[in-house]
Order: C-alpha cells, then sequence, then structure tokens
C-alpha cells in the first residue's frame, strides 16, 4: 500500500482528485445559484410586465356590466395557461375567475418570492383605478414550469460538471503518465544496466527538461561505469595472461632443467659406461675370431656383439641429446640438403601407402650447424610420423620455408628457416604433448621404441641455437615445426652433405 | 715388426688392445699412465701410441703434447668414452670428452676412436698410420 502511494503516478492521480473535490461544490452551488436567479427573475419580470396589462385592461373596463366583463377577463387571462388564481377585490367583494380557483389547494398566502411557501405559485398584486373606487387585482402565477426549467439547467450543470470532473481524472491520469513515463523508462533503463547490460543505453524522448538532464546525467554516469568496468575486466585479463605467461615459461623451465639434468647424469654415465663397454666389445670379438665361424659359441658370441652394438647406439643417441657428441665443425650448408638425402632414405623404408610430400622453396635456406644432424633430425621426425599413421596410410609432409616472425615466446626474435614435418596419423593429446621430448618417454610398444627420438632432436635443434614447437590433436595429426637461425654466409665447402 | 705402446688407465681396456694388436702381429707394451709411458717411450721408442686422453694425474692430451714435442716421428691414435668425467661428472659443468678428444685431434693425434670401438676399427686406424 504505502508502495502505491509512494508513487508518482498515484501522488500525482491523488492531488488533482484533491484539487477536483475541493473545486466541484462550490463551483456547482455558484453556477446553480447564477441559473436559479436569471430564471426566476425572467419569470418574475414577465410576470409583472403581464399583471401590468391586465390591470390596464382592468382601469379601461366599461362601466355597465363590470362584474361579467371582469370574471371574462380574468378567466381569459387563466387560459392564457400560466395564472393559476386571479382574483379581483375591493372592500366589499371579491371576484374570480370561475374557472381558476379550483386550481389553488389550501390556504393561499401572499408570496412575493419565486419558490417560497412550497405553494408554488407566486402572487402579485396591483391596485385598480376606476373612478372614485380602488380595487385590488391579485394573479397567482404558477411556478412549477419554471421550477421544472430550472431543475432541468441544474441537471444539464450537473452533468457538465461530471463530464468536467471525469476529463479532469482523464487528464490527471494522462498527465501523470507523461510525467511519470519517462521516469519509469528512465529506471528500467537503470535497472538493465544495474542488472549486468551495461551496453543498455539511456535514452528517454521526452520534452520534459528535468528529464532530459536526468536522462542525460544518468546516461554520462552510466558511460563512466562502463568505461570503468571495461578497463578493470582488461586489466583483470591482461593480468591472467601474464599469469598465464608466466606459469608456461615455468613450466618449460622447469621442462629444461629436467632434460638438462637427465642429459648431465646420462654424460657421467656414458663415460663409465663406454669404458665397460669397450672390454666386452673387443674380447667379444677377438673371442668370435677363435672360434669356428658356424659353431654355437659363434653364434652366441655374435649376439653379444649386437647386443654391445646396441648398448653403444642407445648411448650415442643419449649423448647426442646431451649435446655431448663429438659434432663436426660447424659450417654453413642449404637446408635442403640433408632433408632431401633423409627423405630418399625414408622412401624406402616408409609404407606405400603413405605419401610423402615435400615442398621447398626455390631459394637456398642456409643454416649454420652439422647437417648431419639435420638428417637426424629429419629421420627421427618423419620415423615418428609415419608410426602415427599405421597400416591406415595418409600424408607425411615435409616442409622448409623462411620465416620471419617465429612464434612468440619459443625463440628468440630473427629470421629463421623452418622445418616443418607433418603427419595426418593419431595425434596426441595434452598429456602426451607434455613429455614428448623427455628421454625415455615414449607411448610405443615395449622394445619398439627407445623414447629418445625426439628427446635427440630437441638436442640437436637447441645446440643449432633454434626451437622446436609442436601442434597435435588426437585424430587428427600432428606438425612439428622446427625453427633454425637462418644465416647468409654460403656454403663453405661441398661436402655440407651426409657421411663427408 | 711394428711397436705399438698401448696407454690407458683401465687395466682391462689396455689388455684387450694388447690381446687384439699382438693377434694381429703387432709388438704391444701397455702402460696405466702418462709417466710410466713417456718411460717406455725412452727405453724404446714405439712407432704408434694408442692413449686414452682421460686419465688421473697427467692425461692424455698432455701426453700427446709432449709426444709431438720430443718425438715427432710417433704417431698417435687417441681413444675416449663419450660423456663427462671427473669429480664434476654428474653436474651440468662437466667436463666433457669430446672437448678432450677435439683437443687430442689439435695435439697432433692422428687418429681419433671412440670407445666402445670395434676391433676392425682399430686394426684399421693402425694400419692407416702403419701402411706397410
Amino acid at each position: 500500500m504505502g508502495r502505491l502511494v509512494n508513487s508518482l503516478r498515484v501522488r500525482l492521480i491523488g492531488v488533482m482528485l484533491v484539487i477536483i473535490t475541493a473545486l466541484v461544490p462550490p463551483l456547482y452551488l455558484g453556477v446553480s445559484a447564477i441559473v436559479r436567479e436569471g430564471y426566476a427573475d425572467r419569470f418574475v419580470n414577465s410576470l409583472r410586465v403581464y399583471s401590468r396589462l391586465v390591470a390596464d385592461e382592468l382601469e379601461t373596463l366599461d362601466e355597465g356590466d363590470f362584474d361579467r366583463r371582469a370574471v371574462a377577463l380574468l378567466d381569459s387571462v387563466v387560459l392564457s395557461g400560466q395564472v393559476v388564481f386571479a382574483e379581483i377585490s375591493d372592500d366589499s367583494r371579491k371576484l374570480h375567475s370561475s374557472i381558476a380557483t379550483p386550481l389553488i389547494q389550501g390556504p393561499l398566502r401572499d408570496d412575493f418570492h419565486f419558490g417560497d411557501q412550497g405553494d408554488q405559485v407566486y402572487f402579485i398584486t396591483h391596485t385598480v383605478k376606476r373612478g372614485d373606487h380602488v380595487l385590488v387585482l391579485r394573479l397567482g402565477f404558477d411556478e412549477v414550469p419554471t421550477a421544472e426549467q430550472i431543475a432541468a439547467a441544474e441537471r444539464r450543470v450537473l452533468l457538465a460538471m461530471g463530464v468536467f470532473v471525469l476529463a479532469s481524472m482523464a487528464v490527471a491520469v494522462w498527465l501523470s503518465w507523461m510525467i511519470a513515463r519517462p521516469m519509469v523508462r528512465l529506471q528500467h533503463a537503470a535497472q538493465r544496466v544495474a542488472g549486468g547490460d551495461t551496453q543498455a543505453q539511456l535514452h528517454i524522448s521526452s520534452s520534459i527538461r528535468e528529464v532530459q538532464e536526468l536522462n542525460f546525467h544518468l546516461e554520462h554516469m552510466r558511460r563512466e561505469l562502463v568505461g570503468t568496468s571495461e578497463r578493470l575486466s582488461r586489466e583483470i585479463r591482461e593480468r591472467e595472461v601474464s599469469e598465464e605467461k608466466r606459469l608456461d615459461l615455468e613450466r618449460r623451465l622447469q621442462h629444461r632443467e629436467r632434460i638438462a639434468t637427465i642429459g648431465t647424469l646420462a654424460g657421467g654415465v656414458a663415460h663409465e659406461f663406454n669404458n665397460i663397454m669397450t672390454p666386452i666389445l673387443l674380447y667379444s670379438q677377438l673371442a668370435l675370431e677363435e672360434v669356428p665361424a658356424d659353431s654355437a659359441v659363434a653364434r652366441d658370441l655374435t649376439r653379444v656383439i649386437a647386443a654391445a652394438h646396441r648398448a653403444r647406439s642407445l648411448v650415442t643417441r643419449i649423448l647426442t641429446f646431451s649435446r655431448e657428441v663429438e659434432t663436426q665443425q660447424p659450417n654453413v650448408f642449404p637446408l635442403r640438403a640433408p632433408v632431401e638425402e633423409a627423405l630418399a632414405l625414408l622412401r624406402d623404408i616408409v609404407p606405400a601407402n603413405i605419401e610423402i610430400v615435400f615442398t621447398a622453396p626455390q631459394q637456398p635456406l642456409l643454416v649454420r650447424g652439422d647437417a648431419s644432424v639435420v638428417h637426424q633430425v629429419v629421420i627421427n621426425l618423419c620415423t615418428n610420423a609415419y608410426k602415427a599413421m599405421g597400416r591406415n596410410g595418409g600424408k607425411l609432409g615435409v616442409k622448409l620455408a623462411a620465416v620471419d616472425d617465429p612464434p612468440d615466446g619459443q625463440v628468440a626474435p630473427g629470421c629463421y628457416h623452418l622445418l616443418e614435418v607433418s603427419d595426418t596419423g593419431h595425434g596426441m593429446d595434452k598429456s602426451v604433448l607434455a613429455h614428448i621430448f623427455e628421454p625415455f618417454f615414449t607411448t610405443r610398444e615395449v622394445g619398439e621404441g627407445t623414447g629418445l627420438g625426439l628427446a635427440v632432436v630437441h638436442g640437436i635443434v637447441s645446440s643449432m641455437g633454434g626451437a622446436i614447437t609442436v601442434r597435435s590433436r588426437p585424430g587428427h595429426g600432428t606438425t612439428f615445426s622446427v625453427y633454425l637461425p637462418a644465416t647468409r654466409a654460403q656454403p663453405q665447402t661441398a661436402a655440407a652433405g651426409i657421411g663427408a | 715388426m711394428a711397436n705399438i705402446l698401448v696407454v690407458d688407465d683401465e687395466v682391462d681396456i689396455g689388455e684387450v688392445i694388447r690381446r687384439v694388436l699382438e693377434r694381429a702381429g703387432y709388438a704391444v707394451t701397455v702402460t696405466h699412465n702418462a709417466s710410466a709411458a713417456l718411460g717406455a717411450v725412452a727405453r724404446q721408442p714405439p712407432d704408434v701410441v694408442i692413449t686414452d686422453v682421460i686419465m688421473p694425474k697427467v692425461h692424455g692430451v698432455e701426453l700427446i703434447r709432449i709426444l709431438r714435442e720430443r718425438f715427432p716421428g710417433i704417431r698417435v691414435i687417441a681413444i675416449s668414452g663419450g660423456g663427462s668425467f671427473g669429480p664434476l661428472a654428474y653436474k651440468p659443468d662437466a667436463i666433457k670428452t669430446h672437448a678432450y678428444l677435439a683437443a687430442a685431434r689439435e695435439a697432433g693425434a692422428q687418429e681419433i676412436l671412440t670407445k666402445p670401438f670395434d676391433l676392425t676399427d682399430l686394426l684399421a686406424a693402425v694400419r692407416r698410420l702403419l701402411p706397410n
């Protein structure tokens, strides 16, 4: 209830109602008084004129047979319709109209006020001089028609008042609505803004200046708010992004540290291991020469030697990954050379249902390093690629390109040559992707993979000052991107290829 | 018959190299450190010295330098396993053998063999240095 009363509309209507109810009764009373007096005056004035005429007529009546003529005059007066009582009297007698008297009931009193006495008759008295004696003419006029006219007029006034009140009410409602509507719309708009729809503009078309100003200031306030909130959310977003970057950097650092630690450990072990492997290998080979070639001992020794060779190549790979093998003197060579040599080798190994697509630009992409390790990189990446496609086959893409803008955060800014190896194989999920460059991490069956291929690639690429990134989606294949620093120097020797 | 001096602090390695080379018809002396090797060279200069580069006290590279200086006619084969060694072998700044092998080549070693090498590799290296 209080809520209703406090509403602007209800208050406006209430005020209008109070004004109307205070205004209407006196207005009505005033108007009806004027109407009543107007009618009464006209009634009285016309009666005075009429009765004067009758009195004049009486004065001029012939003397002979006066009484009969007077009664006839009174009768004609009564018959005229307005007069209900007509009487002529002097000291000795009274003459009445022969038809009017019965119309009057009850005692007749002199009544010189319209509407008084409740007898609905208005009396006028005139003195008529005839010769030496004086007659008194008394006429009683019917008030009823005039009273009826007055009542009808009052009803019309009342009706007009009613119409006025209704119209005023309508105007009050309309006005209150006109005034309150922009406010209500502003309120709704402000509610929308408060509810989170900060783009909801506060635009209310109103001709009321105060509303316009209110609207203007509210809209101004809204824009300020929107600006502030956008700035705040931008800052929060930026902070989140920088936090993400920091975490990413931290992860990469940890990853690098882990790999470095494993590499260092492997390096330490490798020296001892190689020393131990040397007599095993040499004694086995010596012993093999001592026994007949087709003997069981020879066969066993061959197996020992083969195992020793595998052990040796494992250590070599570990050291490659930890960048501790002796590489050739770095020189400048076109990236295409070792890649094509590796692809020539791979074409013999890769199943026929896998299509190898090699694309490279015309100009030579020169890099500095050991061409044989790039060869190794291509072999390792492509081996993983075709194994990921398995029996279903697919497309093995090898692409070379010059890139001026390597992906942010992976390598230092500068010019790089891209070696990209992509497959359409099973892809990897995030949990696998997180570990692929770690040594001894493999998803293949035990005995199928050493878990060193990508670790070696990582080691080689890092030692060349480059970087490697991987994109993969389970079921959609994998793409490895190797970025090697571009160099402008010309190749030093033609023997930049493999096996030099 | 050509004389070959083998220097390796690992007894097993020195012995197996002796076995291989003697079987191939070479006269072989084995020592286990640089000073003993220098003593052996002084007594009887060999045609070829096969030396480990990583040994306690005087390492192989130093030995090669001394041999270069005093006995320029002696040919040298440097051998070593890959990886790291020394008291910091398991630390990131450990000494890397490939640095030593590179130094050995610079000091004058004609052949480099990385352990573990095959018997045929060893004989091939020796034969390259002793063509007759």
